[in-house]
């Protein structure tokens, strides 16, 4: 498929890049290269428009969902368990019902449908039935007329527990028969040997997600008996599905809106209070408010999971794979959440982007009572690239070669075959990104500006105190849902003249959890249809499901799914301008990408939509700036006429192309949509003495294939780059026995501004012939090899094996 | 947050009186310590008493060159008071490398000295902690202590002090001024900190009512020099592994004078008196350095994973006594680090 010319994308490979000092600004719409952006001149796809709530958010006006409010509202909240694993006895509720202001007290028997839910597996209770699993399981609820009557309410509810001895080794768990899931990956022979062999043991340690906005909603009760729920989640569909479910209602009964989001990262694809308000307002038929805190944050949402990671990589005496061995163990927690997901990535994309002939892996997830584990951002595939990469550069050591050039000695590229046999169509750029961010300038040398060496200000650190090192890191993500997940978007969109205007009202169910979907929905708009007016619609449940703002998903898919829409708006208007009424449901651009399925509103009248944006490719037809040309440039008509006769409205359920499950015995299968890549290379100054690390510089290079939003395409890669920076040197929630015991945002550190390094950025626009517009998902690829990116140039500066992350002094002083 | 009840007081004898006559009431500054353990109910006051509007905001100089700092003076503006740059850098660095700038906005030095430790386990009320309810025992023993103290614990409690103040303070033979329902009192700096020994939950000699009014700086001309290192595990709004105020007096390049106490390390604001005593008369050389170190350290004690402590606290002494007699200052005059 190389070669080809895509709709809208860049096909001549063009890369942009960003340096690491100032404030450059990504380039617009055209400004290198590629395909002029047709009728995205202001604000179309390439562009980088100003989002609608950057501003508001800087100002702190933007409404989170935990500014939500009714008038009449009740205030809900939740008592948890006190212990990782115990018995119920029972319950008494009777002194909280007791409190004045009290309005309910709810336990697991007054759920009146499923009293189980979860994403994969409904196995986690709504509240706890007979026993707890982890610390922080909610066991009781209630609403009253204030928050602090609702919590001190519920510490009167007495239970009666039976306290067991948790199991919190994951090593036990999977002894012990705990197994959630086990993935094997065999690829050639089993046995294969080797010239050169490095082993190692890895571990990663649990970070958290440490969204800044706590979990939080509105439940207020329907006249119709329902609910309606306004809620901060990453997928109002599966929430919806979850809610009704639990409550014993058709789902047309709950209906769920978006609210503000305050990050989410993963750890808002869970449920957390939505079940818990609904009931409180059905039983109240009072509105429930509800908002964790921040200690209970901790608790109430899944987290990344923690991990040993065992590696044996056997290679030939130039450095080139023979094998690779690997067991990896994934520490789920109490249930099962999407470990199952999770373990299927670490081992799918258990040995990074190379080629490996022989590839042997065991990934397993376990039960334990530790706090659930389950989506955050990079989802499995961070915990093997801390492993495989560390192992590069142990290979590199062995066979005395650099650390960049073992790896692109050993890259993967496009047709090349992953360890489930899956061929990698389309770009694979792994040695171009390795190689572009090992020859970016080197970062200055030392220098005496305190701010810039280990321990910043603080008196610490002297030039001729530290050491430098660099590494390198390349990381492998899947985008979109896997495994032969039925995944889909759907979009509804609407041309009609407001006050004279053409206008486009965009509507989904993406949750815009600040990486900025509602920009690109309305950027994909204005380029499809060529006009300058787009509103976008809250994300509800009154149209289909978008599936989750995860997986790096969401501009493929619900951009996908409103690209689609939107060329059946434009494919209805010219059926209109011939005055004919043709038939066809396809939308023909999206043909080869498995198909654009009609949801019934799909009619489809007459002349294929074509290739580039805007562009008509039956009639050689042109849309832009709100009127229609022939190929001659004859006008048309104008989309004022056509709309006259009244608005235009197509809804798209879009889908990517089918993935298929693994095979259980040999892992084999084509189950990933599509890979993206990102490479990183880490300068940092180390103060070995004081265990101080102060990283100087990132490089980060990303294939992603499209930035239909290059300004938004930054932001990801450096906020990704900057959750990795956390995890290599400082974020980890300390579990001891169970017990989270950092659960503050003063002890579970996350960097601050000083301690993320200016960042170099290069970005590749490969274009995926399979993906709208050729693009790439971006969202994970640079937290994943950011990390080892990070660590291993710590090694370089100080010799030390650093096993483990994140990495702290005492890793550092040889005194822990 | 349990509902409390709050009124502003104007002059300091109705804060003393409202306070002393409600055992259930306390003093209000900042709020940033006392409002963070409501919260949490590890504060379970019934009545807090705001202070911000007494008259003790002043930063003054001194006759003969000290400074004296009132109570309710912000973290911010006494870390730019150009008498405390001027006189005792080391103050006005132990300030600006403590909490968040919008934390040292509303914070205040009497706040600072009267802040609680931040033992994870302190602050958990579920777990057992002598300090908070003196007899239930001390989860940090066995527990995540990677952040407590390996000098001056007892089996009691090894929960360290967290201001960075209060080790400046210390440093210097800062005098402590208070008034209560007795009268006025002046408390050194380094008594005004316990051990904890068998009652970890006594953590200063001000009585119920006592107000702290303000903090006296005597002078001491070597400090116009002196320093405050501090190691974190972040460049930013983070609390101490290990810190060090430092001042030194050299001459022909010998220890003449020379103050040192730490931070992170110990359950109070730690005065190195034994590193102080070795390096008196001793040559400035990293040979002493390490000595005195040695010295200062060798009682230490490790309960698993703050072992690491011992070892940096030592080489905090080395590096903190080479910046300062190496004149390598970083704080710069006019910048406002973080
Ligand atoms: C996230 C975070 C990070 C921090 N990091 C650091 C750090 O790195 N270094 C550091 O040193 N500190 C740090 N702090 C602590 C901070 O400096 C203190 O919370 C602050 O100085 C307390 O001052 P305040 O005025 O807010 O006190 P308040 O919270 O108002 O009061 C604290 C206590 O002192 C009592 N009190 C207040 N004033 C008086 C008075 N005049 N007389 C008698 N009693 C009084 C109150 O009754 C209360 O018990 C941090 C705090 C936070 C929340
Ligand atoms: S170290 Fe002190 S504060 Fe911490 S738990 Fe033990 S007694 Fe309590």
């Amino acid at each position: 498929m190389t070669g080809q010319i895509l709709p809208g994308a860049r096909s001549d490979g063009s890369a942009w890049s960003v340096g690491a000092v100032g404030g450059a600004v990504a380039p617009g719409c055209g400004s290198s290269g590629g395909v002029r952006c047709v009728g995205g001149g202001v604000g179309g796809i390439g562009a980088s428009p100003v989002r609608p709530d950057g501003a508001l958010k800087v100002r702190g006006e933007f409404a989170f969902s935990s500014d939500l409010w009714a008038d009449d509202m009740l205030w809900g909240a939740t008592l948890r368990s006190p212990h990782p694993s115990a018995t119920i006895r029972g319950i008494d509720v009777g002194a909280a019902l007791a409190v004045p202001g009290v309005y309910a007290v709810l336990t697991a028997d007054d759920v009146p449908g499923d009293r189980h839910y979860g994403l994969e597996v409904a196995d986690q209770p709504v509240l706890a039935v007979d026993e707890v699993c982890y610390r922080g399981e909610p066991v009781a609820i209630v609403a009253a007329d204030h928050p602090e009557t609702a919590r001190r309410a519920a510490e009167r509810i007495v239970v009666d527990y039976g306290v067991r001895e948790p199991v919190t080794d994951p090593e036990v768990a999977l002894a012990g028969g705990r197994l959630v899931r086990h993935v094997p990956i065999r690829k050639g022979d089993p046995a294969a040997v080797a010239e050169v062999v490095v082993t190692g043991e890895y571990r990663v340690g649990m970070q958290d997600q440490a969204f800044l906005g706590p979990e939080s909603g509105l439940a207020v009760p329907a006249p119709d008996g329902g609910v309606e729920l306004y809620v901060a989640t990453q997928w109002l569909h599966a929430d919806q599905r979850q809610v009704a479910a639990a409550l014993g209602l058709p789902v047309e009964l709950v209906r769920l809106s978006l609210a503000g989001v305050g990050g989410a990262f993963g750890a808002r694809e869970d449920l957390s209070m939505q079940v818990h308000a609904s009931l409180l307002a059905l039983r109240t038929g009072r509105p429930v408010k509800m908002v964790y805190g921040r200690e209970e944050s901790f608790v109430g949402h899944v987290h990344r999971h923690p991990a040993i990671l065992r590696y044996e990589h056997g290679a030939t005496r130039d450095g080139e794979l023979v094998y690779v061995r690997a067991r990896i163990l994934l520490d789920g927690g109490a249930y099962t959440s999407t470990t199952p997901a999770v373990v299927a990535n670490a081992a799918s994309l258990g040995v990074g982007p190379y080629r490996v002939p022989n590839v042997t892996v065991d990934a397993y997830g376990v039960h334990t009572n530790n706090p659930p584990c389950g989506a955050m951002r990079g989802f499995g595939a961070v915990q093997a690239c801390f492993g495989y990469e560390s192992q590069m550069d142990r290979l590199a050591e062995a066979v005395g070669l650099d650390p960049v050039e073992v790896r692109v000695r050993n890259a993967l590229a496009e047709g090349g075959s992953m360890p489930t046999g899956q061929v990698v169509e389309g770009p694979a750029p792994v040695a171009r990104l390795l190689e572009l961010v090992r020859d970016r300038p080197a970062p200055p040398p030392v220098g005496d500006d305190p701010r810039q060496l280990p321990g910043g200000v603080a008196n610490t650190t002297a030039p001729e105190q530290v050491v430098r090192g660099v590494g390198y890191a390349i990381g492998i993500k899947n985008v979109c849902f896997s495994e032969g997940f039925d995944d889909h978007a759907t979009a509804r969109v609407r041309l009609e003249l407001i006050g004279g205007e053409p206008t486009a009202l965009v509507h989904t169910a993406a949750a815009e959890v600040g990486q900025g979907l509602v920009t690109v929905q309305a950027q994909i708009a204005r380029t499809e249809l060529g006009v300058e007016r787009v509103v976008v619609a809250t994300a509800d449940t009154s149209v289909g499901s978008a599936g989750s703002s995860s997986a790096s998903r969401q501009t493929y898919m619900t951009g996908g799914a409103v690209r689609a829409a939107c060329r059946a708006v434009r494919a209805a208007l010219l059926a209109r301008l011939a005055g004919g009424s043709g038939a066809g449901a396809d939308d023909g651009g999206v043909a080869d990408d498995g198909g654009a399925v009609g949801d019934g509103g799909v009619v489809g009248d007459g002349g294929t939509v074509g290739d580039g944006g805007g562009r008509v490719a039956g009639g050689g037809l042109e849309l832009a700036g709100g009127v229609i040309r022939d190929a001659a440039g004859r006008t048309l008509g104008t989309l004022v006429d056509l709309l006259a006769a009244g608005p235009v409205e197509r809804s798209v359920r879009w889908r990517h192309r089918p993935t298929r499950p693994l095979d259980p015995v040999t892992g084999q299968g084509d189950a990933h949509v599509q890979y993206a890549f990102a490479a990183h290379r880490a300068t940092v100054d180390v103060d070995p003495e004081l265990g101080l690390v102060r990283v100087v510089e990132i490089a980060t290079a990303q294939d992603v294939g499209r930035a239909i939003n290059p300004q938004a395409v930054l932001g990801q890669i450096q906020g990704g780059t900057a959750q990795g920076l956390g995890l290599a040197l400082m974020e980890e929630l300390q579990v001891v026995d169970g017990v989270i015991r950092n659960p503050s945002f003063t002890d579970y550190l996350i960097p601050t501004i000083l301690d993320v390094p200016p960042m170099a950025v290069d970005v590749l626009e490969l274009a995926d012939p399979h993906a709208p517009y050729g693009l790439r998902g971006v969202g994970e690829p640079p937290t994943i090899s950011a990390t080892p990116a990070i660590v291993a140039a710590i090694r370089a500066a100080t010799g030390l094996p650093l096993a483990r992350v994140p990495v702290r002094p005492e890793h550092l002083t040889g005194t822990g | 947050m349990r509902p409390v009840s709050y009124s502003r007081v104007a002059d300091v004898a109705t804060a003393i009186g409202t306070v002393a006559a409600d055992p259930d009431s306390t003093f209000l500054a900042g709020g940033t310590t006392e409002v963070d353990l409501q919260r949490i109910h590890v504060a379970r006051s019934k009545r807090l008493v705001d202070i911000n509007d007494l008259p003790l905001r002043q930063v003054e100089e001194l006759p003969g060159g000290g400074v004296r700092i009132g109570a309710v003076a912000r973290m911010s503006d006494v870390a730019q008071a150009l008498p405390v740059r001027r006189r005792f850098p080391m103050v006005s660095e132990a300030l600006l490398l403590g909490a968040s700038p919008q934390l040292r906005n509303m914070a205040s030095i009497g706040g600072n000295l009267m802040q609680r430790t931040r033992c994870g386990y302190f602050r958990d009320v579920a777990a057992p902690c002598n300090k908070r309810e003196p007899g239930t025992g001390c989860a940090a023993m066995t527990g995540v202590n990677r952040g407590h103290a390996v000098l001056g614990t007892s089996e009691y409690c090894i929960a360290t002090h967290p201001s960075d103040l209060a080790v400046a303070l210390v440093a210097l033979d800062a005098v402590v001024l208070t008034q209560g329902p007795a009268g006025h009192r002046q408390i050194p700096a380094d008594d005004f900190y316990p051990m904890p020994g068998e009652t970890p939950d006594r953590e200063h000699p001000v009585a119920h009512g006592e107000l702290v009014v303000a903090v006296e700086i005597p002078p001491l001309p070597m400090a116009s020099t002196s320093n405050y290192l501090k190691v974190r595990d972040r460049e930013s709004y983070e609390f101490a592994l290990a810190s060090a105020a430092v001042a030194v007096s050299l001459d022909a390049g010998v220890v003449t004078d020379v103050r040192l106490a730490l931070g992170g390390v110990a359950t109070k604001p730690w005065r190195a008196r034994r590193a102080e005593s070795v390096l008196v008369g001793a040559p400035a050389t990293v040979e002493s350095f390490r000595a005195a170190a040695d010295a200062e350290l060798a009682d230490a004690v490790s309960h698993g994973m703050n072992a690491y402590k011992i070892e940096l606290g030592r080489r905090t002494i080395v590096r903190a006594l080479r910046t300062v007699t190496g004149d390598a200052r970083m704080v710069s005059d006019d910048g406002n680090p973080p």
